[in-house]
């Protein structure tokens, strides 16, 4: 990926986005989740989904299972919106070192919603801690923001 | 299972619901769906109004997972699906068609998204996702059998109020209260049909600090798509639809493509609610009743259909009095000249104001400020005329009907609705002059200044 587009796609790694993640079993049936970070180390060459390990078990089943995984970042206030599409190369407990970012990423979800009248003191009681993070290879990025552009792939 | 039904505030559209979807091949796809709609304990419908990844894949595989949400206390609801059909018409479509169809509308998107197809889904378990939240301080939320002894209470006096009133602005300025009194809800506004101009004219409103006047096209915007479809039309969440549509319209735009502008919202600028219901007698409308609020769960299924008691009941009455005010008009003659002369009133001149009728523009100002225009602008100026030739200040309703130069229809001529603006109009920006109820049918032209009438 050039470094611009990568540049651009940062926005979507940043706190107060919304990160989902979406799995399917054996059988082909998929789940969904909602993840609570997102991060990049290397351009989009890969990332890092942070899934909380309250509501992620259906997600890491399906992950170990078959390794396809797909995440939508959105930011709430535009629905602005991408898919990233790839394949888990692992998961593990997150480090205590990550604990500070999947906190941090919760208050600034926090600010987002509340933002758009959704009390703080209600998204905080969301359970976060401990989480399972999970390495992407990502194959293909998509712009997903609605309207009639949704689904054309960004470039990767 | 988790009964559908009692978890009903996840299907409100509030908070948008994540969707997994997967193809033939298991490759899983996520999104948001503005809303997931409840139709029974063991269905529920999405609405298509992309053909996006999510639609192709239900094309090759059914199996879907949905996650809804509940808006007050955030606890998070898996449901797993399998899809069964779309349904491009018929009751369902038309709901789902008739929302999506106003928030395009509103932001200036007609027909760029549309309902395509409503998508029935067979729920095949329903479940809480545990863990989601700390157990700690879930809001616990009951209804007190007392609350709905009020309400049945409420309905009562709302429908007394209707039946007892003798004219047009008593009927809304009573009906309006009670809805505030009783019901909290403080932010009302009835708009009455003008056929002739297929426009909707705010004749009542109460929250608002003014706003009579106020003119809706039927067919723009949230109020006039509901009165062109004839609707209720609920919108729970609707800082949350109007987002999406302005997110669509970004990306049309962003192509150079040319929109029309954004309608702005007749009433609270950040009203996260809206209810609004046709005012029918059969299929003819007569107007509209619209409710806003800040919170965006303050109208849910009972307040639809409690308020739609209450416009039926407001439409018949609203109809009642205008045909009372027309038979009460008959067999009156105007009062000769001598009746009411203005130098006979007791008021102190205070003021001189100057009054200039546009003819061209069929418009009326006030010492060059707009005051009103259109037929109730030029029975301002028949009145003022008559008082200025003949010192009359008694009129009646009659009159003005027989008055062909005011261009009032034949039929349903809504006079006591464009008197109503008229005194509203006069009451904001010319209290100087005011037109009061002297008996049904009758009023007189109270002038406390000196007037120059001039035309152009």
């Amino acid at each position: 990926m050039t470094t611009t587009t990568g540049h651009k796609l940062q926005q979507w790694m940043e706190g107060g986005v919304s990160v989902i993640v979406g799995t399917a079993d054996a059988d082909k049936v998929p789940t969904c989740c909602r993840a609570i970070a997102i991060t990049t180390k290397d351009n989009f060459e890969t990332v890092t989904v942070y899934v909380p390990a309250a509501t992620g078990q259906e997600t890491i089943a399906n992950v170990a299972t078959t390794r396809r995984v797909a995440i939508a970042c959105t930011i709430p206030r535009s629905h602005g919106s991408i898919q990233i599409k790839g394949i888990s190369r692992g998961v593990k407990l997150a480090s205590p070192s990550d604990e500070e970012l999947v906190r941090t990423r919760l208050q600034q979800w926090a600010d987002a919603l509340a933002e758009l009248g959704m009390p703080r003191c209600i998204t905080q009681r969301m359970t976060v801690w401990p989480a399972f993070a999970i390495d992407v290879s990502v194959e293909e990025l998509f712009d997903q923001t609605p309207g009639p552009k949704a689904g054309q792939p960004l470039a990767c | 299972m988790l009964k559908l039904s009692s978890i009903s505030r996840c299907f409100q559209g509030v908070i948008p619901s994540l969707i997994a979807s997967a193809d033939a091949h298991g490759l899983p796809n996520v999104t948001y769906v503005s809303q997931v709609y409840l139709l029974d304990e063991k269905h529920v419908a999405l609405s298509q109004q992309f053909f996006n990844k999510t639609r192709r894949n239900l094309a090759e595989n059914p199996h879907a997972t949905a996650e809804i949400t509940d808006p007050l206390t955030l606890q998070a609801y898996r449901l797993r699906l399998k899809f069964l059909r779309s349904e491009k018409s018929g009751p369902l479509f038309d709901t789902m068609k008739l929302r999506i169809q106003a928030i395009a509308s509103h932001t200036g998107m007609d027909g760029v998204f549309r309902l395509i197809a409503a998508d029935i889904f067979e729920v095949l378990r329903a479940e809480k996702v545990e863990g989601f939240l700390n157990e700690t301080d879930v809001p616990n939320e009951t209804v007190s059998p007392s609350g709905l002894r009020t309400e049945i209470r409420g309905l009562q006096l709302v429908s007394d109020r209707i039946n007892r009133a003798d004219d047009l602005e008593t009927l809304l300025a009573a009906t309006l209260d009670a809805l505030d009194v009783y019901f909290g809800m403080s932010n009302t506004i009835v708009l009455l049909n003008d056929e002739p101009t297929q426009k909707l004219i705010t004749i009542a409103c109460r929250g608002y600090g003014g706003g009579v006047g106020a003119e809706v096209a039927i067919g723009e915007g949230l109020i006039g798509t509901a009165a062109h479809e004839r609707q209720v039309l609920r919108i729970s969440g609707l800082d949350e639809c109007l987002r999406y549509g302005r997110a669509v319209r970004r990306s049309v735009m962003s192509d150079g493509s040319r929109v029309r502008p954004e309608i702005p919202l007749p009433g609270l600028h950040d009203a996260q609610s809206a209810l609004i219901l046709p005012l029918l007698i059969e299929d003819r409308l007569v107007g509209i009743l619209a409710a806003e609020s800040r919170d965006a769960m303050a109208f849910g299924e009972w307040d639809e259909a409690y308020l739609g008691v209450i416009a039926n009941q407001i439409a018949l009455g609203i109809d009642r009095v205008i045909e009372e005010d027309a038979d009460a008009g008959r067999g009156f003659s105007p009062p000769p000249p001598t009746e009411g002369r203005a130098e006979a009133t007791p008021y102190v001149v205070r003021a001189r104001h100057t009054l200039t009728y546009f003819r061209d523009d069929d418009c009326v100002f006030l010492n060059d400020e707009y005051l009103v225009r259109n037929v109730p602008g030029r029975i301002l100026w028949k009145l003022l005329g008559e008082w200025k030739r003949q010192g009359r200040t008694s009129f009646t309703n009659r009159e003005l009907r027989m008055d062909r130069a005011l261009g009032l229809p034949e039929v349903k001529d809504n006079l006591e609705s464009r008197l109503i603006l008229l005194k509203h109009r006069l009451r904001e920006k010319c209290p100087d002059v005011q037109i009061t109820p002297a008996g049904r049918g009758k009023f007189t032209l109270d002038i406390a200044a000196e007037l120059d009438l001039l035309e152009r």
